[in-house]
């Protein structure tokens, strides 16, 4: 059989050196089956990295899984040891070269990737397959570091089954099992042991991070440190609460004084906007400069776990010792640019209250060198705003204008030409993003929050002005929840600051200048439904509604079981089973207990098991025993119809009703319609008969 | 010293199982625990763990607590596989020391289909047996299987059938049950034959009565004659009998006595077992060519006759005697 395939193989493999002779699937031999089902499984579970890994390892995931795919089917030897070290090699250079270092997370999941796929190289013992497994379980928890969507979650739980089905089949060494019965079993351990993984993630004490851990790659939504063209959008439509905030006294400042101040941006490379470590380090280092006027306003905050090491506080609340937030088991400090920082991300629900004075102003007051840092632009990037913006300068209404009458001539010009809408499609497609702010601020003139603030900042600095944008959350629900404003996700909104000599940083809004109403009432724009969306609204508009409910409903749900479910929640439960106060170790005791009832309910079972036998075969021994009680000893290999003649010999006609009992016995268990078990009522008419045949026998 | 010492220990394990042909594989006779992939598979599972604590990933969790349950039930499935089994040891055939001899385990399994389970030998320090490796089967559901074992015996008698176990690790290769399993049998092999074998002793100038007869019965020439009941199977000529449908009996050589006695005293060889190699290689040398053998050993002596009942007479008087 084997030579057969080899042979034929050869064969096919003369008319193309490609692609081997394919025999059909149900004609694979088994090695080769098995083995492109684990490719396929490994390709599932690696192509959700794909889009954040250098571009080579892809290629070569590729290029390497077809290629072990076609040695499979050509029954072909794999490649020796000496070209898979060559390949690793190469491997690590160029991830070297993509990541400058072989370690951290991005470096360290294309390595693992490499590694899994070289791996499917040298699959020849079993030993090669469990180190495949395991690394491919390890691949699947490297992709919620990047997302943990319902999508990806059903993406992993397809990935998981398809681990242990693989698992299954490479200990069934017998013949050609088909893939359902090893998926089938494989499906069976998981759902049997989903209640141990319900009872643990309930139950397993949430604990902070045991050391610290790069902390870019928590970032759930929004405000993550970096701002690109497209970054809010997503944001701008998610409804969920970020925070929830209640004012002393109840007075409720206006919406338009309502800013919470977030990751400061003032580093651009030409597409992307990310904090600035100042470059001139020999520049004392003053703090943030606050000055504040006017009467303190005390609030209290609930934040909801945001993943990000920063809390989005009321601009300005000030570091000193009356202002500054309390909160339980973190420690916040505030920032050179007035952002307050945690130490850890915020994984849990945050409680704190603080003080903040809307009338402000920070930062130095007179010209240093490190605000050089705040006109830097990239060379050759949208050339023609800046261009737009020395002819500004060099108008003769504006000559020898200060900054500040130069920002009001700005935010002139954005008023009067400028639409604001949440879908403008996206910029900078033709130019790799070398010119979006280009077409935005020339061409098109429309956009949200991101487009005008980043295109603001770069006019400023052409101008020669210090600028910087600021992101965060502006504006609060109007109407109370149980007397908290809620915050959503959905304003999370992106300013400038500029920096005027005399006064410092001073805030400017130039989405203010377009849409007043998206500042001063806090009231999100809905953005335009896409074409196949719309098309659907025009036809069934309940419909529409009914999925788009359906679909928030769950994500809702997912949100706050799945994703967000922490010591609180778990503190909570133990509320409800009426503990009063909870601790970590009643968690810690409630897992215990219940792992060790359920074990020694298992072990009560086991006991209670040890004795099981084939039905039958108890069912024999009780036959003997009553049959010695009437002095017929019954040896274990006979069957109830010899045991019946016997009895008919022993026992002549008393024996009669014995023995018509034992053929029906008999018929039952080997006759044309044979039962898996006995029937427990012949025991009854057995007994009977075996009475009649004591009372009767000859003596 | 160590090394002694666990022998000791795992013979004592080994003998508190009773010899029996017939082992119901119940909770007290299968015994369980992880495998070596098993451990690393707890080392990974802790890995993830830190991994979703340190990045507070709570789907890293429902993974790790997911794969933790399938583990755990994993242990159960692969208990299952093992119990309700019934092991049966038909009765061994003898063979020749030094070939392989075959052993045929029958598995029952009264409910479920059970996949993966090896029958191998126990290991043990015993060099005096080689062994064959494990085999594996699926035991269909409600129905039978056998393994087909073989070991070589190194020299002739009587052996203790070795212990052999049960082993399965499906269906996660997590966990390893199995079961020791000391069958009742015991195995005979015969003496190895002599290579090359050496001329049939001639027959004595005395034979005896039925020598005689038998001589009287075979014609002057060598040819066929009409099958005779008697007539050994081997002597049949089949092809013609094919061609004909007449069954004829190929005449023996007359070179060749038709009977002949095989004795200790002719086996002129100094050591006991070079002797009972050389008799055992006669028996079969005279058995091939279908003349009556009889065999005489100090103290036994059986009667001239021939067929494989008296093969199997005179090669177990041969392994037998002391």
């Amino acid at each position: 059989m084997n030579r057969w395939v080899v042979s034929k193989a050869n064969t096919a493999a003369t008319k193309s050196p490609w692609l081997p002779h394919w025999p059909g699937w149900s004609h694979l031999p088994r090695d080769a089956r098995d083995a492109l089902f684990l490719l396929a499984v490994i390709g599932w579970t690696l192509a959700p990295h794909f889009s954040h890994l250098p571009w080579w390892c892809p290629l070569l995931t590729v290029v390497v899984i077809l290629w072990r795919a076609r040695l499979a089917v050509a029954n072909a030897a794999l490649p020796g040891r000496w070209p898979l070290i060559g390949v690793l090699l190469l491997a690590m250079a160029l991830t070297w070269w993509s990541h400058r270092t072989l370690l951290g997370k991005d470096a360290g999941i294309t390595m693992l990737v490499v590694l899994m796929v070289l791996k499917t190289l040298e699959l020849r013992a079993r030993r090669d397959a469990l180190v495949v497994f395991f690394l491919g379980f390890f691949i699947v928890l490297t992709n919620f570091l990047y997302s943990q969507s319902i999508a990806v979650a059903l993406t992993m739980l397809v990935s998981v089954w398809g681990l242990l089905t693989a698992l299954v089949l490479a200990h069934m060494p017998v013949g050609r099992p088909p893939l359902a019965r090893a998926g089938a079993v494989a499906a069976r351990a998981a759902l049997l042991g989903a209640p141990i993984m319900v009872v643990l993630f309930m139950l397993f004490p949430r604990m902070a991070p045991l050391w610290a851990v790069p902390q870019d790659t928590l970032a759930k939504t929004g405000l993550s440190g970096s701002l690109r063209m497209g970054g809010i959008a997503e944001l701008a439509v998610d409804e969920s609460i970020a925070f929830r905030v209640r004012f002393d006294g109840g007075a409720r400042p206006p919406s338009a004084a309502l800013y919470w101040r977030g990751p400061v941006l003032a580093r651009f490379d030409g597409i992307e906007w990310s904090r600035l470590e100042p470059s001139y380090s020999s520049a004392p280092r003053r703090g943030a400069q606050l000055r504040v006027n006017g009467p303190p306003l005390g609030y209290e905050m609930t934040l909801e776990p945001n993943r990000l090491p920063l809390l989005p506080l009321l601009e300005a609340t000030p570091a000193s010792d009356a202002d500054a937030p309390r909160l339980d088991g973190q420690r916040a400090f505030m920032r050179g640019d007035l952002q307050w920082s945690t130490e850890r991300p915020v994984t849990d629900r945050l409680r704190l209250t603080a003080r903040a004075y809307l009338d402000h102003r920070h930062g130095p007051l007179t010209d240093e060198l490190s605000l050089r840092d705040y006109t830097a632009l990239p060379p050759g990037y949208n050339p023609r705003t800046v261009a737009w913006a020395e002819a500004l300068r060099d108008e003769p209404r504006l000559a020898g204008a200060k900054p500040a009458q130069l920002v009001d001539a700005v935010m002139l010009h954005i008023r009067r030409g400028f639409t604001y809408t949440l879908t403008p499609g996206t910029y900078g497609d033709d130019s790799e993003g070398r010119f979006s702010i280009d077409e935005f601020w020339l061409d098109r003139r429309q956009g949200f929050c991101e487009h005008f603030s980043t295109a603001f900042v770069v006019v400023m600095r052409a101008l020669d002005i210090p600028a910087r944008v600021v992101t965060g959350y502006q504006g609060a629900d109007n109407e109370l929840q149980d007397s908290f404003h809620v915050i959503r996700n959905s304003y999370a909104h992106a300013w400038a600051e500029v920096w005027i000599e005399g006064r410092g940083w001073v805030r400017v809004d130039p989405t203010a200048a377009v849409a007043p109403e998206r500042v001063v009432s806090s009231r999100t724009l809905r953005p335009q439904p896409g074409v196949v969306v719309g098309a659907i609204t025009a036809l069934n508009p309940a419909l529409m509604l009914n999925w788009r409910k359906t679909w928030e409903t769950l994500n809702n749900h997912w949100n706050q079981w799945v994703l967000n479910y922490s010591r609180s929640q778990q503190f909570d439960l133990l509320k409800d089973l009426g503990v009063r106060s909870p601790s970590w170790e009643d968690l810690a005791y409630l897992l215990i207990g219940l792992l060790s009832g359920a074990s020694l309910i298992g072990a009560a079972w086991a006991w209670w098991d040890r004795h099981r036998r084939d039905p039958w075969q108890r069912l024999h021994d009780r036959i003997a025993r009553r049959l010695s009680a009437l002095g017929l000893v019954a040896e274990a290999h006979e069957p109830p119809r010899r045991l019946a003649s016997r009895a008919r010999g022993q026992f002549g006609a008393a024996g009669e009703g014995l023995a018509a009992q034992l053929e029906a016995l008999d018929r039952q268990r080997y006759g044309r319609h044979a039962s898996a078990r006995p029937d427990p009522a012949w025991w009854r008419g057995f007994a009977a008969a075996a009475s009649a045949a004591t009372a009767t026998r000859p003596r | 010293m160590i090394a002694a010492l666990r022998r000791r220990i795992r013979h004592w394990w080994v003998a508190r199982h009773p010899r029996t042909d017939t082992w119901i594989l119940t909770q007290r006779n299968i015994y369980i625990v992880p495998t070596p992939a098993g451990f690393v598979f707890a080392a990974v599972l802790m890995v993830m763990l830190l991994a979703a604590i340190n990045y507070q990933l709570n789907l890293g969790y429902v993974l790790t607590f997911l794969l933790a349950g399938a583990g755990f039930v994993s242990m159960h499935l692969t208990h299952n596989t093992l119990r309700g089994l019934t092991l049966h040891l038909k009765p061994p055939q003898p063979g020749f020391s030094g070939e392989p001899l075959t052993i045929e385990v029958v598995l029952t399994s009264p409910t479920r289909l059970q996949h993966g389970v090896g029958i191998g030998f126990e290991d043990s320090d015993d060099p005096k047996l080689a062994r064959s490796h494990d085999v594996f089967v699926d035991v269909p559901a409600g129905g039978q299987t056998s393994a087909h074992l073989s070991l070589v015996p190194a020299h002739r008698g009587v052996h203790e059938m070795p212990t052999l176990r049960a082993e399965t690790r499906y269906p996660f290769g997590l966990f390893r049950a199995w079961t020791v399993w000391r069958p009742a049998a015991k195995l005979l092999a015969w003496p190895a034959p002599e290579r090359p074998v050496a001329p049939l002793p001639a027959a004595p100038a005395a034979a005896g009565d039925a020598a005689q007869r038998r001589a009287s019965d075979s014609g002057e020439f060598e040819g066929v004659r009409a099958y005779r009941r008697g007539d050994a199977l081997k002597r049949v000529v089949w092809k013609k009998a094919a061609r004909t449908g007449e069954l004829v009996s190929r005449e023996a050589s007359s070179a060749l006595p038709q009977e002949l006695w095989l004795d200790w005293q002719q086996a002129h060889l100094p050591g006991t077992e070079p002797r009972l190699s050389r008799l055992a290689a006669w028996v079969l040398a005279a058995e091939a060519a279908g003349v009556a053998h009889g065999l005489r050993l100090p103290g036994i002596e059986i009667a001239p006759a021939s067929g494989s009942a008296q093969q199997r007479r005179s090669l177990d008087a041969l392994a037998l005697w002391t």
